[in-house]
């Protein structure tokens, strides 16, 4: 390589974005070279999908812009964005499922023609032929890929992104769905992306990966840059220190509180494919944390003790006598809550008010011959709303006017107002801001006062650690191992998370 | 930038997605009901007296050419993952343009373009208020159903419109011994292949209609696709309507009362899914024949016309259910 300066191929100049008052991405430089993998690394909500849609065209920043050869760009939609030659490989996959390979790969894109001025499908189907050639595939182009697997399907997507002529792929967890076997496949191709030239933008929680296939890591936290430098300057565990930063002990709340009996144990319980063989106990007055990478089955585990979702093997037990959950009928009926993941599409109903939301789950208590009392549920809810200290509106305004953090509050006041003995918090932190974070922990910990069996899923690993007795570790789909408060530490964690120990073993 | 290919022999294989080739012909959209239909012929055909015969299979396809017109277009509507169902109102308004523009100017060509300019803006207006106007398509098309009906109902209630013989040559007519109506559906059906196959708004719009967020991610025109699908549906109306005329020879306010379920009803037994992004030209035209098949034998076995609707509902149902079942055998094993 000569002394010449290098040229970025493209670079993010200063760009934030704001949503309206949350501001997701502030003042991010960063530049990307050909030839080199670039990891985005950060804890969820550190901004780093935001700021890769900035870098593709998704979101046109609200400060700042996007420099491509040097010459400061306007991209008003993906499209531009790709004309420039910088493509998104979305987590999701974003394929046309009842539409071919071929066709999937020159979507959005100008085909060629014949000189009758059809469309070439010869020349297109070679080009689609050799390009998935290049990437060690042979497939008959013109299936459909929703018969095709979750790995080929990814690859399809990198093909396309070829196909495009892209210089820069962003690619956002790109092995979530994928086995060992077929991650080590797709890092070779990135490796071979490299060798030709093209700059990759790599976002993933698996920080063996960062280690594998990036030359350079940029960290990210609460939506500012920490930290960019080259691999060789981070160890796993000082990278995990700089996305999680700074202290945070005063957040969050954790007083003593005694633990009674088993209220909630689980045997051998299996829901292929998304988890295997899960076993635990959770006490009365415990916090079990589940941690884990997004896709480890933290959620469908969840679903599975709530009714949601059918287990083919294994036994559930509560309060010591075994049962067989079908429905969320059958859970409430055994004191099991449930705080789901996604707030807006699972847990509220945004056009009611905030007092029926509060209600809506447990109608029975102010029902009376089959008839509502307004005024019992105006009380109870008018107290829930105090004790959850849900501001912003007055009761009866409907629950869509309020801040992330009230509505959360709101979902976790209706989610108790059952009185349950067992409550199951999917990352009930979500997208909260800082203030209304704390005020969950205390709710939280004022559970397990009261004797609760509580247990709380979540990303954020300082949650986990600060909050729980134990904490139980699961990875793609397993239970690797359960930490004894004494045994808390972030490394240690987020290690048996991304499982390094594991695949070395493996491997 | 190019990748070498075989510069490096793949450490990792990576098993290739073997389809077998019944289920890839299986995942045809439109094979089951091409199956039915041959089935369906063949048994009515075999228990029937009368149906086998070139004249009774002649009127089965002159009936469906009319469900085919419009159900070619609703076709598309409903592949990029929208509904039209104001086409049974929109099918009279035109009918009514056309034969009053017939009565004034005569002809049949004036009054041909007269239909289809009625039509396109009928169709232009529901995918404005169901896209850009962020109305859902169901309701701005069923509203416009009552609204055209009533329309219709006020403008020409009292009216009976008899068409003269100069102006019925979309309904009637042969040309080298084949009727015109046919030649017509056939031709349309050719275009749309062809556009289907050729042209990028059509390839567009079955793949927003298959996943819309992933049409995003690639910034395709979502809005500007089904705006002209709704077009479409629109001057199919005003064609049909030309046919229609021509082939009735007179026109009721009343006319084409629940034709927009028939269309439905053919695009879905065809085979193209109710929630977009799967199917085929064929499937339109198929169910279109096959809806035509079940009502000349219904009349033929002298099934009272009133268990028309019933029968009609079932399919209906009948095939969306099956459809659900076979994606459960296609994908088993994925």
């Amino acid at each position: 390589m000569s002394l010449v300066e290098r040229r970025p191929v493209c670079a993010l100049r200063n760009v934030s974005k704001r949503f309206g008052s949350i501001s997701a991405c502030q003042d991010i430089s960063i530049e990307l070279f050909a030839g080199e993998a670039v990891a985005l690394a950060g804890e969820n909500g550190a901004g780093k999908s935001t700021t890769a849609k900035c870098l593709y065209g998704f979101h046109s920043p609200t400060t700042g812009h996007v420099e491509v050869d040097g010459r400061e760009m306007t991209f008003r939609s993906p499209r531009d964005g790709e004309a420039a030659g910088i493509v998104m490989i979305p987590q999701e996959l974003d394929l046309f499922p009842e539409l071919s390979i071929v066709e999937n790969m020159f979507m959005g894109q100008q085909r060629p023609r014949t000189r009758f001025g059809t469309f070439d499908w010869r020349a297109m189907k070679k080009t689609a032929r050799e390009i998935l050639a290049r990437l060690g595939l042979r497939l008959d182009v013109s299936q459909p890929v929703h018969l095709l697997s979750a790995a080929n399907c990814k690859l399809i997507e990198i093909a396309r992104a070829l196909n495009r002529n892209a210089r820069v792929i962003i690619m956002d967890e790109p092995t979530a769905a994928l086995t060992d076997r077929e991650v080590r496949r797709l890092l070779s191709i990135v490796r071979d992306l490299k060798k030709n030239g093209v700059a990759i933008v790599y976002i993933t929680h698996r920080l063996d990966e960062i280690f594998d296939v990036c030359d350079r890591i940029v960290v990210l936290r609460d939506g500012s840059l920490v930290d960019d430098g080259p691999v060789s300057d981070f160890t796993e565990g000082s990278l995990v220190k700089k996305m999680v930063g700074r202290p945070l002990e005063s957040l969050f709340t954790h007083s003593p509180h005694p633990i009674g009996d088993v209220a909630l144990e689980v045997v051998g319980l299996t829901s292929e494919p998304a988890f295997r063989d899960i076993s635990f106990q959770v006490r009365k007055g415990e916090i079990l944390g589940i941690s884990g990478l997004i896709g480890a089955g933290r959620s469908e585990l969840a679903n599975a003790l709530f009714g949601l979702r059918a287990y083919a093997a294994g036994t559930i037990a509560v309060n010591e006598r075994r049962v067989r959950i079908n429905s969320v009928a059958d859970a409430f009926r055994l004191g099991i809550a449930y705080l789901p993941e996604e707030r807006r599409s699972q847990g509220l109903i945004l056009p009611f008010s905030i007092q029926h939301n509060i209600t809506l789950a447990s109608l029975k208590r102010f029902t009376r011959l089959g008839i509502v009392s307004e005024r019992g549920e105006a009380d109870f809810a008018r107290k829930a709303a105090t004790d959850f200290t849900v501001s912003g509106a007055r009761i009866d305004a409907a629950v869509s006017v309020l801040s992330g953090g009230n509505q959360q509050k709101v979902l976790i006041a209706k989610t108790l107002a059952r009185n349950p003995e067992i409550i199951i918090l999917d990352e009930p932190t979500r997208g909260v801001d800082v203030g209304a974070k704390s005020e969950i922990y205390r709710i939280i910990d004022d559970l397990a006062r009261r004797g609760c069996a509580v247990i709380l899923i979540s990303s954020e690993l300082n949650e986990v650690l600060a909050m729980s007795d134990r904490i139980l570790v699961m990875r793609e789909g397993v239970a690797v191992r359960t930490f004894e408060r004494s045994e808390f530490s972030p490394e240690a964690i987020g290690a048996a998370a991304a499982g390094q120990k594991v695949l070395s073993n493996v491997a | 930038m190019s990748l070498d290919a075989g510069s490096e022999t793949r450490t990792v294989d990576f098993a290739a997605d073997d389809v077998p080739q019944w289920r890839s012909i299986l995942s045809w959209p439109a094979a089951p009901s091409i199956i039915f239909l041959v089935v369906a012929t063949l048994g009515v055909g075999m228990v029937t007296d009368g149906f086998l015969t070139i004249a009774n299979l002649r009127s089965i396809l002159e009936q469906a050419v009319l469900i085919s017109i419009v159900a070619l277009a609703v076709n598309q509507v409903i592949l990029s993952g929208e509904i039209d169902v104001s086409t049974g109102s929109l099918l009279a308004v035109c009918a009514f343009v056309f034969g009053n523009t017939a009565n004034v100017v005569g002809g049949a060509w004036l009054p041909l373009l007269a239909a289809l300019a009625a039509g396109g803006t009928v169709g232009l207006l529901n995918g404005f208020l169901s896209t850009y106007g962020r109305v859902p398509s169901i309701i701005t098309t069923l509203g416009m159903l009552f609204i055209l009906r009533g329309a219709v109902l006020l403008g020409g209630g009292a009216q009976v419109l008899n068409m003269a013989p100069e102006s019925r040559i979309f309904g009637q007519g042969m040309i080298a011994g084949i009727p015109v109506t046919i030649l017509i559906a056939a031709c349309l059906f050719l275009v749309m292949e062809i556009v289907s196959r050729h042209i990028i708004w059509a390839r567009n719009a079955i793949a927003i209609g298959g996943n819309e967020s992933a049409a995003r991610t690639l910034g395709l025109p979502i809005r500007k696709t089904r705006l002209i699908a709704f077009v479409l549906s629109g001057l199919c109306c005003g064609l049909a309507a030309a046919v229609f005329l021509g082939q009735i020879g007179q026109l009721q306010a009343t006319a084409a009362t629940g034709f927009e379920l028939k269309v439905i009803a053919a695009v879905v037994l065809g085979g193209t899914s109710i929630r977009g992004g799967k199917g085929s030209n064929v499937s339109p035209v198929v169910g279109a024949v096959l809806v035509g098949v079940i009502l000349n034998a219904m009349t033929l076995n002298r099934v009272p016309g009133t268990y028309e609707l019933l029968v009609l509902g079932s399919l209906i149902l009948g095939a969306v259910s099956f459809e659900g079942v076979r994606q459960k055998l296609l994908t088993r094993g994925h």
